[in-house]
């Protein structure tokens, strides 16, 4: 039976609402866990400044430009955060076995599962991504048209279905494998580069961080429509095609995983 | 000495525990490797565009290992006290420490020693000599290794203290996430471990120089690079003797809390 979008729609609003409720309930949890969120932005956003204190460029990207970079991640990172933090549960599910409750139900295993948590704290992510996007465009001075807005559109949605589609697979490791929470750890850290331009690497790792790991697609190659417009790159055009293949992947990969946890039953 | 065997009893069993994960060690190993690409590239890159090649006192290679072996020590030095003691108090294990016949503070902190040595043998030490071999021999080899080796044990005193310091927080926010996340959050940037402190600005670096997280990672990396001794960083005696210091202190403030906060713990049911 095929389900529209409408009734996954009204699903998802349904328990988003009871997700909410029960956050509220614990209110001192929630305030430190904003607070959290905002001084781990505000390090990162330290940092930044740290180096460009020391060095005035990176590769030939200044100042206004690495923002940008920086803003776009940010921005990037903000769906993975929001709508697919349950990942991080799943190995605990998966161990305990009450993984299983989820498979009872007439919908999609997958959807189910990652609409059950609502991480507000990705908002003050980005609130922060967006206000550090807008001042780096208006001092980069791209052009505000209709054009240029759709395209940062498509290409911020674009970016974001990378690093959802890596913490899906890190997490779906936990099918097979017992405890795979390092997994995640090792590919959550990999997204603090996400904001530098992967010109500067080698050939070797260039095609590591693009095809294997595709960090280089969090910021660098959809951002590259901005900031070098005359000279935009095949790979930045085929970007929403390769984002929506490694989110599809990862998916599949996900399912694969729920199959097995059947079979075994435990 | 039963006291001492009965301690070392717990170091084996956290040996055996973290030898079960064998993949886990692999697999946290070719990550090192991975972020060590990257933080390769990046700084090959940034200090290519600066045309310079000492910045801050920091030559390329030094700032590699700085920041590479600041990995490896992040990976050495994690604990996951605040995960443990929040989960042991909702479910009510609490109360099963609290009868032993051994401080909590005190047990907690070797059973975690066993891990500390397999993750030192299984993932510290390959990072060390890999870095050792990319920068060409970059870290001079001679008695600042055993002062190393020294710091890098009383900087896992230290970082196992303030972890002690900040736990008891849940028992009042049942907020454990949150806490944790500011915790690494601070000492990660104020410890050096995420941009070495001596790019910091002059101003900001003096607050931190007052703070107890650069005996976290800076003070051992600092003797390691043999930079102590030189500059403004102090002798490498005086060095450890801030690292003591800093045990010395934040041990009674941990302690004091949470004898205070122990009183406050509530389990339902269990």
């Amino acid at each position: 039976m095929k389900r529209g979008f409408g009734f996954y729609a009204s699903i998802y609003r349904k328990i988003l609402i009871q997700d909410l409720k029960s956050k509220m309930s614990y209110r001192a949890d929630f305030i430190i866990s904003t607070f959290g969120m905002i001084m781990t932005n505000l390090s990162g956003f330290l940092t930044f400044m740290i180096l460009f204190h020391n060095f005035p460029s990176i590769n030939g990207w200044d100042y206004d430009h690495m923002l940008f970079l920086y803003g776009f991640s940010l921005i990037a990172l903000t769906p993975v955060q929001c709508f697919f933090d349950n990942n991080w549960n799943l190995r605990f599910m998966v161990r305990s076995g009450d993984f299983i409750k989820y498979c009872f139900r007439p919908i999609n295993v997958f959807f189910y599962f990652i609409s059950e948590v609502f991480d507000v704290k990705g908002i003050g992510q980005f609130i922060f991504g967006l206000s550090t996007f807008v001042y780096a465009w208006c001092r980069i001075g791209i052009p505000v048209t209709f054009v240029t807005i759709a395209e940062a559109v498509l290409f911020l949605i674009t970016a974001s279905l990378f690093m959802i589609a890596i913490m899906n697979a890190s997490a779906a490791t936990c099918f097979w494998i017992i405890n795979s929470g390092y997994v995640m750890v090792i590919m959550f850290r990999f997204k603090d580069f996400a904001k530098y331009p992967a010109s500067i690497f080698n050939a070797v790792f260039k095609f590591i961080f693009t095809f294997v790991i595709p960090i280089a697609f969090v910021a660098y190659y959809p951002s590259l429509i901005f900031v070098t417009p005359d000279n935009v790159p095949l790979l930045t055009w085929l970007s929403p095609l390769i984002g929506a293949a490694f989110f599809y992947l990862s998916y599949k990969f996900w399912m694969l995983g729920v199959r097995r946890y059947d079979f075994t039953g435990s | 000495m039963t006291n001492i065997r009965k301690l070392t009893a717990l170091t084996r069993a956290g040996i055996i525990e973290a030898l079960q994960f064998r993949l886990g060690t692999i697999v946290t190993l070719l990550g090192n490797l991975i972020y060590l690409a990257l933080v390769y590239y990046l700084w090959k890159a940034i200090y290519a565009s600066s045309g310079m090649d000492v910045v801050n006192g920091m030559t390329f290679y030094d700032t590699m290992i700085y920041l590479v072996l600041a990995t490896a020590m992040f990976n050495l030095l994690e604990v996951f006290v605040i995960w443990d003691m929040s989960r042991s108090i909702q479910s009510g294990e609490i109360i099963m420490h609290l009868l032993k016949p051994m401080r909590y503070r005190l047990y907690t902190f070797w059973s975690y020693s066993g891990s500390h040595v397999i993750s030192f043998f299984l993932t510290f030490l390959p990072t060390f000599v890999l870095v050792f071999i990319i920068t060409k021999g970059a870290i001079p080899l001679g008695m600042n290794l055993v002062y190393f080796v020294l710091s890098l044990i009383l900087a896992l005193m230290i970082n196992y203290n303030v972890e002690m310091l900040v736990a008891p927080i849940c028992l009042y926010t049942e907020s454990t996430w949150g806490v944790n996340i500011v915790k690494e959050t601070i000492v990660l940037l104020l410890s050096g471990a995420t941009i070495p402190l001596s790019f910091f600005p002059e101003g900001i670096r003096k607050v931190v120089e007052y703070l107890p997280f650069r005996a976290i990672y800076d003070i051992p990396l600092s003797i390691l690079l043999g930079k102590a001794g030189k500059s403004s960083i102090g002798s490498v005696g005086g060095c450890l003797c801030i690292q003591i210091f800093w045990i010395v202190l934040l041990s009674i403030f941990g302690n004091l809390f949470w004898n205070r906060a122990v009183k406050k713990i509530t389990v339902n049911g269990g």
